[in-house]
């Protein structure tokens, strides 16, 4: 689905992306990466840092942010910026949900661009990312 | 013990802020190049969406900023913080596109250390916050994308609570 740009307003919201990130996932990030910081893959280490248990790696989630947008977009635009500001760890394995509102829609350099705020909810409702992008449309 | 002086065992006597450490602000990674290649690409889309591309885009074609989650591999980026403090999270970071990443492209990167800061009895206790930058230029020189990351340094013995991220 490609969402039109005309007629998005300021409040409008993305729908929610509920994703379950499994320790594979994790695994794989730190693949692409080639980087294996030990507590994202070890309960023991991940614990020993003060950790709950293997988490979700942070840019990861700012990936996981940009997927959000990129899917509400379906093509009617492109990813300009996204940031994440993480609150609170996120266990792998544990459900959450992306949420996304419309913050602004503006015209600059010709283009019509959005703002976006985001959040990464965890199985509490609490936000465990506070996040932020910017869409810009053919 | 008093709180105040509860709080006050949290702090080093001595700033761990050196010059030396602050000399390190501003400097950049000698550049290297990268490029944004099929494999890197499928990968990437993978781990982020969980699905395996059935497609490949020609050379030339936009692609999904996933992509910059390859490159980085290259980059290396932040290989040279120094460790002050004995364990370290991720607070913040972002990625940031002048226009899409095509693929097939070589682009010349750089990093460096934007900023250096020190917080007291945050909910790390004392700890220190590390800011890098990824610069990925094209051929002309200009800006194609950048990624930044801020990293806290902390000690989980004075740590108040399991927040930050990862």
């Amino acid at each position: 689905m490609t969402v039109d740009s005309s007629s998005i307003h300021e409040g409008d919201e993305l729908p929610l992306l509920h994703i379950q990130p499994s320790l594979g996932m994790v695994i794989r990030f730190c693949a692409l990466q080639w980087t294996f910081p030990v507590f994202f893959y070890d309960a023991d280490a991940a614990r020993a840092a003060g950790l709950p248990g293997t988490i979700v790696p942070g840019p990861l989630k700012v990936g996981l942010l940009y997927r959000a947008v990129d899917e509400w977009l379906g093509g009617a635009g492109w990813v300009r910026q996204v940031r994440a500001a993480h609150r609170r760890p996120d266990p792998t394995n544990s459900p959450i949900d992306i949420a996304g509102r419309v913050a602004r829609v503006y015209e600059e350099g010709g283009k019509r661009r959005a703002d976006l705020e985001l959040a990464i909810i965890n199985q509490e409702g609490q936000p465990s990312v506070r996040g932020f992008a910017v869409v810009e449309f053919h | 013990m008093s709180t105040h002086l509860a709080t006050l065992v949290l702090v080093p006597e001595q700033s761990l802020l050196t010059d030396e450490v602050r000399a390190l602000i501003g400097s950049e990674t000698p550049a290297g190049t990268v490029q944004v290649t099929p494999r890197g690409w499928r990968h990437a889309v993978e781990v982020y969406t969980g699905r395996v591309p059935a497609e490949t885009p020609a050379p030339g074609e936009s692609v999904s900023g996933y992509a910059i989650a390859a490159l980085e591999t290259e980059n290396g980026g932040t290989s040279r913080i120094p460790d002050l403090m004995p364990n370290s999270l991720l607070i913040a970071n972002q990625w940031e596109f002048e226009r899409p990443l095509r693929m097939g492209e070589t682009l010349t990167a750089s990093s460096r250390i934007v900023d250096i800061t020190e917080r007291f009895g945050g909910r790390f206790g004392y700890s220190i916050d590390f800011r890098t930058e990824s610069v990925y230029r094209d051929a002309t020189g200009a800006v194609v994308a950048r990624g930044g990351i801020t990293m806290t340094q902390y000690d989980v013995r004075d740590a108040r609570s399991e927040e930050g991220a990862g």
